[in-house]
């Protein structure tokens, strides 16, 4: 009864600041509702049982990701997006969100799959604790995981080195 | 009562506990880092209204209450109200995750039931504090947009760039005193710090200092000193307080502050300064426990040597008891917090970045590494 209190409590959040990220005008109230949204999923997780990937979520996304996006949007003259609130342009964004969003209940519907009750109505000890996440990640998955770490390794190295081609923050134009 | 509304209930006089706790230090926080910061600089502090100048508080707390209240012409006013209560949560959260005490137990007509004295004991405690605790950077980064001066920005630029840097040597540090105890969880953590100190290497025990309990400063030294440098930085106080810097910044993200609003970013620095120095109590000394006090010695003591006879009382006074070891160990880092401030002056903007990026985090990596070499070589 809590636990499902819990969790549609957040899916509301959810999809309210998701809405919200869509439909402001500022770029800046956009971003700090994705990280709203971000918290918000992370406590569905927490509702679901799956601690750590509710912590994870909240470090990596919501603490350190979207803070980023922030600083740089903050740093950014904003006056001409936020003045930008011409009827077509929310009609257009209504129209592309209603769309995406009916199709996706429809399809979650047709699945015919009642998901949100059946992992409601788990037992509780089956859902995986961390210890048993992170035995499986560093054995069963451990040569994916490693090279899902070089990959961003890699990533990490061509951002830096794409970026200092032309003189990286010291470009002159 | 049903079971979920009993928990719920609970849970809340739990969570406003702690909340109060956090607001009530305050004050008294304020007071000693005044007092403290007079005696370290050879003045006299607030010393006449009242006994040792105590009454300074409720006099700062009435002027707080009664300031103009008061938002910049063009700033975001949503943003402007939020960022100070946003500022309040992160502590909260995370001092809601530490076990501030031994569990305690009252039975009421046969039935018993035991309360433990953290509002949520999570499989994953220090993964989920440091979680939260990067979320205090929105706080200032919406201070700092939402009052619409430079100033304030500067300054929220420089704390949120700050935090995110020094969020990975924190969190590196503490990795070698997770692989020591194996365990993410904090009341394991502190049962694992109660035996005698003892070190294994190829399978060998050799047990020297074993009157020295077996607390991880024994164990991580360098993850103990990387772990307090980088909180200071996180808590955003001398040395690394650029967010604010008075000398560059007017006061930072919370110039256009002022009144409670204001009061609430100190709340929300204090509380982080709580988190931080429980944080440090509970990985490197031992937590709630010191060597020599055991719950049964306390409970014998108040059942034998003071008479009293309610088993309720005797639970609620050895958790008490406890709770004072933890509070003694949180109040000693706390004023290191306060000494260091007024000790260090403050570094420039690259010093600071050198010293997260370049120094702090390899010795952090490096600390992970013999932690776990060692941690092989002990063959146990």
């Amino acid at each position: 009864m809590i636990s499902a209190a819990v969790f549609y409590g957040f899916s509301a959040f959810v999809i309210f600041f998701s809405l919200a990220v869509l439909f402001s005008a500022n770029p800046i109230v956009s971003a700090l509702s994705l990280a709203a949204a971000m918290v918000g999923v992370a406590g569905v997780f927490f509702a679901l049982g799956a601690h750590f990937i509710a912590a994870v979520q909240v470090a990596v996304y919501a603490g350190a990701v979207m803070v980023l996006f922030v600083i740089v949007l903050m740093l950014f003259d904003l006056k001409k997006e936020e003045s930008v609130s011409l009827a077509y342009i929310r009609f257009l964004k209504i129209a592309v969100v209603g769309t995406i969003l009916g199709l996706l209940s429809g399809a979650i519907t047709l699945s015919g799959l009642d998901s949100s009750t059946a992992i409601l109505a788990a037992d509780p000890a089956s859902i995986t604790p961390t210890k048993k996440l992170a035995v499986l990640l560093f054995d069963k998955y451990l040569f994916a995981f490693e090279i899902l770490g070089v990959l961003l390794l890699v990533i990490a190295i061509g951002v830096v080195s794409v970026s200092r081609i032309k003189g990286g923050t010291h470009a002159k134009s | 009562m049903s079971q979920d509304a009993f928990v719920v209930t609970v849970n809340i006089i739990k969570m406003s506990v702690i909340f109060l706790l956090m607001v009530q230090l305050v004050p008294l926080l304020v007071w000693v880092e005044r007092r403290g910061s007079a005696f370290i600089q050879n003045r006299f502090g607030p010393n006449r209204v009242g006994p040792l100048g105590l009454l300074q508080l409720l006099a700062d707390a009435v002027k707080f209450a009664f300031k103009e209240e008061f938002v910049p012409g063009k700033s975001h006013k949503g943003f402007f109200y939020m960022a100070p209560v946003i500022a309040l949560l992160p502590g909260v959260l995370a001092f809601g995750t530490i076990p501030l005490s031994i569990p305690f137990t009252l039975i009421n007509e046969g039935v018993s039931h035991t309360f433990s004295t953290q509002v949520f004991d999570l499989g994953i405690g220090i993964v989920f504090v440091l979680g939260v605790s990067s979320l205090g950077a929105y706080a200032l980064l919406l201070a700092g947009w939402g009052s619409a001066n430079k100033f304030s920005l500067f300054g929220a630029l420089r704390a949120s760039a700050q935090m995110i840097s020094y969020e990975l040597a924190l969190g590196l540090s503490l990795v070698g005193i997770i692989l020591c105890f194996g365990t993410f969880n904090f009341t394991e953590m502190i049962a694992a710090q109660q035996a005698p100190l003892n070190f294994f290497f190829l399978g060998q025990e050799y047990t020297f200092l074993s009157f020295l309990p077996a607390w991880g400063i024994f164990y991580q030294p360098l993850g103990a000193l990387l772990f307090f440098v980088a909180v200071f930085a996180e808590t955003n106080r001398l040395p690394f307080d650029l967010p604010e810097a008075e000398a560059e910044l007017v006061a930072g993200y919370h110039t256009e502050y002022g009144g409670l609003k204001m009061l609430m970013f100190y709340i929300g620095e204090y509380g982080h300064m709580m988190v931080a120095s429980a944080l440090m109590a509970t990985f490197y000394f031992g937590g709630y426990t010191i060597p020599g006090l055991t719950v049964e010695g306390v409970q014998e003591f108040f059942s034998q040597t003071l008479a009293i006879e309610s088993v309720n009382l005797i639970s609620i006074f050895t958790m008490l008891v406890f709770h004072l070891v933890l509070m003694t160990k949180v109040i000693l880092f706390l004023w290191i917090f306060i000494w260091v401030r007024w000790t260090l002056p403050r570094f420039r903007y690259d010093q600071l970045m050198d010293l997260g990026w370049k120094k702090m985090l390899p010795w952090a990596i490096l600390n992970t590494v013999l932690t776990a070499v060692f941690l092989l070589a002990r063959g146990v």
